[in-house]
Order: structure tokens, then sequence, then C-alpha cells
């Protein structure tokens, strides 16, 4: 009996994981223009970025479609007795809906599908299904995999750390994180994702404070199960953060990923932050 | 039977709000010299314009009623006092009151001033000013009521009655003053004596010449210097007025209407022809406000835009409390959230547009501003008002000022709010506490955090001297800029840009980011070449120059 673990390109796991864990990810839509990208497919991560700056009309995202999903979870359930579906927050996306639509859409199929809303998104998404997938390779059946993807979401911690809020703002994801917004200051706002939406942590007064901070929070989150640093532009400071916090990784050496199209869409080059899956509290 | 009839009209209610009535015009009469004689630089030229503003409120309150016993008329006053107290010394004033109030509101029901209860009055306020003060110094107001406890407590015991201990406090106040300078050597260097002291001593010559029925009751006092010479700075070296007004003339407002109006030419029209010019407009109606030698010329300039109306001329050479205090409440001078109901909100004092508005953007929505600073320390009673004004019951009280500390202090103790004061000591310094709010922590978290980065941040300031003067050691002429750091003379030169170069490349050691405040009195291009050289200069600190509108100072810097 085998379970397929399915995510979305908005987990911005990297290529390696994917790979390891055998995880199916489907890919949102980025519209740029008149153009539309599959999400780390036909559009990378780079490429988006370079164009966000002086894009003149606003880069916009999508879920992947119902037909999409149902192509690939019919797919899936070939080689597949059970499948489990890991998504991105609803509140953030559309995603979640398009899947629990394709579920229904294919209510003749046999297979049992499950589709989880994890209130997250990015790396906090990822590891989720990377716990999930070792979970069930450790022989969790699929009840103790959802029941598993529901309390990770409540330990997975995503932060960022944003240059400027002005793509969040224009892409209306703005959230809780209102209250940062107009400060007349240069500062540099940390973010994080709560109940499903953008939540506003702190304000550092300036990039190295920012990374500073950051390097601080992985210590007062830790111990942790999953730790990942992540960038949408940077990856040479994410590196260097990296390394500096290597000690709280459980393997001694934490993953940089940089965040995709979608995610990064909102948050703008130049951004630095944590995807993390704490320990369950002994 | 008879003596006590004679000593009752003499020493009774009615002496009593009498006296303080005099207190009041006293200090009123010198309180050109007791802002002179306050040496802080600049700034703090105001101890004798708050203590007058306390004692006004301490008289309007009370008016003509001298009905009820000396106690309840004592409690009356103390009340008022706090509520009213302005700056540092206001405070400490307010704590005489105190004294009066807790010595003679428990003779039950005495009807008379007594020499041993005004001792004990003076004993009280004493010992609960030492305490009301972090760090008390000797050389202030602090020592001349110790003293005067002291000479009151003696006197009272040689069987004096209330009239001989006031006439031998009243003497010999005036002799603790006179050696202020050598408690303090900041006074010495600046040759003069303690500001708050000598008002103290001034407000009781006012009381004993009313109760001996000298008219007028507040005179002029001569400052008592030590070894009998003259203090030098009469009422030409009034801080507030050599830094604020003589130099800047008439402040002169208008509106003008017409159908379009092109603010920022008569922007740059208002600049050509005057100092500090603020121009905005919307709808066909521009309000102009400009600091004008001659206020003619600004509303014949204003002519050729449209019609003026609206006109507000203020002699700010002959600025006056009532002045002041209107100034003060006028409308849209507090600012208040946009945020309906936060968790906690944040209660700041600042002075200058771009610093409110900086203030009113990093508070999260949920900050209100009481406009305050060096020169106008905001009472007790308004910060009081704008606490109970706060749209939640949980409240952060920022004084941004050292002079505002003591007062945000009492704030927690008057109101049914749950608030906590961080004590930043600068505007500066509190925008960067600010920062550390958040919604997410409880109140004392939030108290908490914000302590932490205002102990973090290093202040610094740059302004010019409105007359000589040696502090610290420096000898700093008339119109020169000098920057201090963290209440040390840094450097002074003629050029306030090139005082904030030297003062960052001696204050920035090891410091990631300076974020600098530019002034009401520069012009655009002055903004845009400090910028520009501050670039220039520091291409390994990150630099951040923003528009903080202040008044007397050209720079305020924040060190992090």
């Amino acid at each position: 009996m085998s379970i397929a673990v399915v995510t979305d390109s908005t987990s911005d796991l990297p290529a390696d994981l994917v790979e390891k864990h055998g995880i199916s990810v489907i890919p949102l839509n980025v519209h740029i223009e008149d153009e539309t990208f599959l999400d780390g497919v036909t559009i990378s991560s780079d490429e988006m970025y370079r164009r966000l700056p002086d894009a003149k009309v606003i880069p916009t995202t999508s879920a992947p479609s119902v037909g999409a999903f149902v192509e690939l979870y019919e797919k899936l359930a070939k080689t597949h007795d059970e499948i489990i579906s890991v998504h991105i927050s609803s509140k953030l996306s559309l995603t979640h809906n398009s899947a629990v639509n394709a579920v229904a859409e294919m209510s003749s199929t046999t297979t049992p599908i499950a589709v989880v809303d994890t209130q997250q998104a990015s790396m906090a998404l990822g590891w989720t299904a990377v716990r999930v997938a070792e979970a069930i390779s450790d022989g969790a059946s699929l009840d103790d995999s959802v029941a598993l993807a529901k309390k990770l979401s409540e330990r997975a911690v995503f932060i960022g750390m944003v240059d400027t809020l002005k793509y969040l703002v224009r892409g209306g994801r703005i959230g809780k994180a209102q209250g940062f917004v107009g400060s007349l200051l240069r500062v540099k706002p940390i973010l994080t994702i709560r109940e499903g939406e953008a939540h506003p942590l702190e304000r550092a007064r300036n990039r190295s404070k920012g990374i500073a901070r950051i390097k601080s929070l992985v210590a007062e989150y830790a111990p942790l199960e999953k730790l990942a640093v992540l960038y949408t532009t940077d990856e040479d400071d994410a590196r260097e953060i990296a390394n500096d916090i290597a000690e709280f990784d459980p393997d001694g050496s934490p993953a940089v990923a940089q965040l995709g199209p979608v995610v990064g869409n909102y948050l703008g080059p130049g951004m630095l932050g944590l995807g993390l899956i704490r320990a369950e509290p002994s | 039977m008879q003596n006590s009839m004679v000593e009752s009209d003499r020493t009774g209610s009615k002496v009593l709000v009498e006296m303080i009535r005099a207190t009041a015009s006293a200090v009123e009469a010198n309180r050109d010299t007791i802002n002179a004689l306050n040496v802080f630089p600049v700034p703090d030229g105001d101890t004798g314009t708050n203590m007058m503003l306390t004692l006004r409120s301490v008289v309007d309150d009370i008016g003509d009623d001298s009905s009820g016993t000396i106690g309840d008329i004592a409690k009356k006053m103390a009340r008022a006092a706090l509520l009213g107290a302005r700056g540092n010394s206001g405070l400490i004033l307010a704590q005489f009151f105190k004294g009066l109030s807790e010595s003679l509101g428990t003779s039950d029901g005495e009807p008379l001033l007594r020499g041993t209860s005004f001792a004990r009055s003076l004993r009280i306020a004493a010992t609960n000013s030492y305490k009301a003060i972090p760090n008390p110094v000797e050389g202030t107001m602090l020592t001349v009521y110790r003293e005067c406890a002291d000479v009151a407590e003696a006197s009272a015991a040689q069987n004096g009655s209330f009239e001989n201990v006031l006439a031998a406090v009243a003497a010999s106040s005036l002799e603790t003053v006179r050696r202020t300078p050598q408690l303090l050597p900041v006074l010495a260097e600046a040759e003069v004596v303690d500001s708050g002291g000598f008002g103290f001593a001034v407000m009781l010559d006012g009381a004993l010449r009313s109760l001996h029925g000298n008219e007028p009751a507040g005179r002029v006092v001569e400052v008592p210097m030590p070894g009998g010479t003259k203090f030098s700075g009469t009422v030409k070296a009034d801080f507030v007025d050599a830094s604020e007004e003589i130099d800047w003339g008439y402040c002169t407002v208008f509106a003008i209407q017409s159908e379009s109006i092109d603010l920022d030419k008569l922007r740059a029209h208002m600049d050509q022809l005057g100092r500090s010019p603020i121009v905005d407009g919307t709808d066909g109606i521009a309000k102009v406000h400009v600091h004008m030698e001659d206020p003619g010329k600004a509303l014949s300039a204003g002519l050729g835009y449209g019609q003026i109306s609206n006109i507000e001329i203020v002699n700010m050479d002959e600025q006056t409390a009532g002045w002041a205090a209107a100034r003060r409440n006028s409308a849209g001078r507090r600012r208040v959230p946009t945020l309906a109901a936060p968790k906690i909100a944040v209660v700041a004092v600042a002075a200058g547009d771009g610093l409110t508005d900086l203030i009113i953007s990093a508070g999260l929505g949920a900050t209100s501003v009481v406009e305050g600073g060096d020169t106008m320390n905001p009472s007790v009673a308004d910060l009081l008002a704008a606490v109970n004004a706060a749209p939640s019951n949980k409240v952060i009280l920022l004084p941004n000022n050292k002079n505002v500390v003591a007062a945000a202090q009492q704030v927690p103790d008057l109101t049914g709010k749950d608030v906590r004061v961080v004590p930043t000591r600068s505007v500066q310094t509190g925008v960067a506490a600010l920062l550390a709010f958040s919604m997410d922590l409880s109140l004392d978290e939030n108290a908490e955090a914000m302590n932490d980065v205002a102990g973090e941040v290093g202040e610094g300031r740059v302004c010019r001297a409105s007359r000589d003067v040696t502090i610290y050691g420096r000898e700093i002429k008339a119109g020169m800029a000098f920057a201090t750091f963290d209440d040390v003379i840094v450097t002074v030169g003629r050029d306030p840009l090139f005082v904030l170069v030297k003062l960052i490349e001696e204050c920035s050691d090891g410091a990631e980011i300076v974020t600098v405040y530019t002034g009401e009195s520069l012009s655009p291009e002055q903004v845009k070449t400090t910028t520009e050289t501050l670039e220039d200069k520091f291409a390994d600190i990150e630099i951040e120059v923003v528009h903080g509108g202040q008044p007397h100072y050209d720079y305020l810097i924040a060190v992090e």
C-alpha cells in the first residue's frame, strides 16, 4: 500500500528534496502582462525577480485549475493507493479550493484523497510535505499523515524580512501587516504567517540588524526538526545566514531555498527569511 | 483672644491665597532672569516660564475663593500644581504645595498658618523631592528646599511665629542659591546660580512682601551671585526668546483664497521673504505661516495670490504664557490615532511636523502625539488628558524629553488606565523605541522591549548658542553651532553641517545606522546639501536623513 504526497509550487521545495522524498509539486500560474507561466516550470524565480521592479503591469498569480489537479490526482492514482495533498494557506491562495473541488469532481474514483490547508506557505509548507513523506515511508497511514500535517502546521514557522511592503500591498496580501505600512523611515519589516495570513512581527532599523534578528529568532524557536533559510534574490546572504545558524539544524546544514515567483511576487526582491518546523515539545 | 484675632487675620485662609498669588507675580516679574540662569544651552531656558505657568494654574484654580480651612485650600492648590506642573522645575514646585497640603491638611481644622506647620511642610517637600527625582543633584532646587527646611525648623523651635519663620527662610534661601555653584560645577562654569532654586527664593520674597502688605508683592530680585558679583545675563539672555524669537520677529499666519493657487510658488516666495515658512492648502484656500521681521511684507505678497483673511500676527519677542498656552491648546495640535480600537495605545511627546508624522507612522496607527519639547514642556494635565483620550485602557507613554520624564511618571497614579512610562530622554530615542512596539506583545513586554531599544540608542543634537556660554569647560560664543552627544559637548564650529559631520565622526564608532532629523530652520537646499555631504563623507555607515521639522535644533541624530 502506498501513499502519494502532493504539494504546490509555493512550498519552494528545492529540487533535491522533491526528488529524495518523491513529492509531486503542482505549479501555480504566474501572469506577466499577456503571458502566463507555470511557476518554476516555464519561468524561473530569477527571471521573475528581474522583471518585478520594472513591470508596467503588476504581475498576478493564480491557483492551479481544478482540471490540473484532476489530471495529477488521476495520474498518481494509477501508481498509488491513497493521496495526501498539502497546500498553501487558503487565505493566501485559491489552490486549496481547487484541490478540494478536484476531489469532488473525482467522486467516482475509489482512491482516497485527503486535502490539507496548512495555513502556511513557502518552506513552512514545504517542510510539512517532507515530514509527511518521511512519516509515510516509516509506515504512517493516510489518517496518521493527515493528523500529522495538521499538527505540523501549528509548529511550522515562516519568517520573512522584506525590503519593502509595496509588493505585499499591491498584491492585496497585506493582511494584519497593514500597521507596518506607511513608516516614513527605511525600516525592514519582519513578517510571519499567522492564522493563514501575513502578520507583522517586528521592525528592524536596517538590513543588517534585521539579519541579526533573523538569526536570533532561530535560537528562540529552537529546538528544531527542520530549518531552511529563504531568499528571493540574495543567495549569498542566505548562505551566510545558513552558515551562521547551522548549529540549530538537526543535520547541521540548513537548507537554502529560493522563494518561487508566487510568494516572491508579494515579498519582492531582497527578502530574506526562514522556513522551519519546531520540535515537538517533550 | 484679642491676639488670636490679629493672628487669624494675618495668617488665615485669605492670607494664604494672597501669598500664593504673590509668589506667582514674583516669578512672573523675574521670569526672564530665571530663564536666563537655566544653563543648558539654548533649549532649556524655560525654568522661569515653567514655574510661572505652574503657579498660574494654581492661582487660576483657586480664583478669589478663600473659603474653607487653610488645609482645604492647600489640598486644592496641591492638586492644581501637580496637574499644571510644567517641566522638572514645575514638578519640584508641585512638591512644595504637596508639602503644604500634607502639613496643613493634618492640623485638624487648624485655622492658622504656624511657624511649625510651615517648617513641617518644607521638610515634607524636601524629602519628597529627593525621592521624586531619579538622580538627585545638589546645587539645585532640592538643596534650597532642604536648607530652607533646616532653617525653618530651627526658627520654629525658637518659638518663631509664621512671619518670623517665613522671613528667616526667605533670607536664607538667597544665601543657599548663592552657594549652588560650589555644589554644581556646571553652574560655576556658566557663571550662573541655580535657576529653579532662585525661582523658589523669588517666591518666598513675594510671599513675605505680601504678608507685610508691601506693593507690589512681586518685585525684581537681584540674583545672589557668588562673591557679590553681578549676574551678567539679564533679560536679553533669555534662551527662549533669543533663539526662537528675536531672530524671527513676528509669527505671521494668514489664509489666501483664490480659484487656483500655485502652492510651490507661494512656498518659495515665502521662503524668500521670511523664515520657517509653512504653506499648505486645498480647494482654493492656502494657509501661510511664516516668521517675518516685517509681517506687512508677507501680507502684501499674499495679496498677489488672492484675497487674504484670518490674519494672525504674534510678536514673538513678547511671548507670553497666554500665547504659549493658546498655541499648545489650539485645535489640531494633538494628533490622534487612526486605528479604531488598538489593544495598546501609545502617547508620545514631540515637536515638529516631520517628527510628529514619523511617530504616527511608526506607531502602528495607535499613537497620539502631544506637542511639546524643550521650551514647551507639556504639563502633567496635558499628558493625563492625552492618556485618558487614548483609544485603549492600556497605554505606553513616551515623554521623549528628559525634562518631561518626571511629569510623565506622575500620570499612572492619576488615571484609571493601565499606563507604562518608557522614560525616553529625547524624541529621536522615542522614534527608535517606538519601532519595537508590537500588538503581539503585552503592555509590560512592550515597555520592556522599548526600554531595551531606548537604552541602546545614542542621541546627539546640533544647535546654535544664543549667547556666550561656558558648558562642560567649553566656551561657546553666541551664534556658534555646537553638538552634544549623550549630554556631553562634542564639537563646536561655525557651520552646523560641519559640526554635524564632526559629531557623526566622533560618535558613530561601531554604529550601523545614523538617523539625522533636520530641523525647521533648514531650507530644502540645506537639507539637500546635508544629505549629499553625509553620503559623501560616510560610505561605511548607513545614514538616513529625514525631515524632523523640530524647533531649535538644526539636527537631531540617533545612533544605533
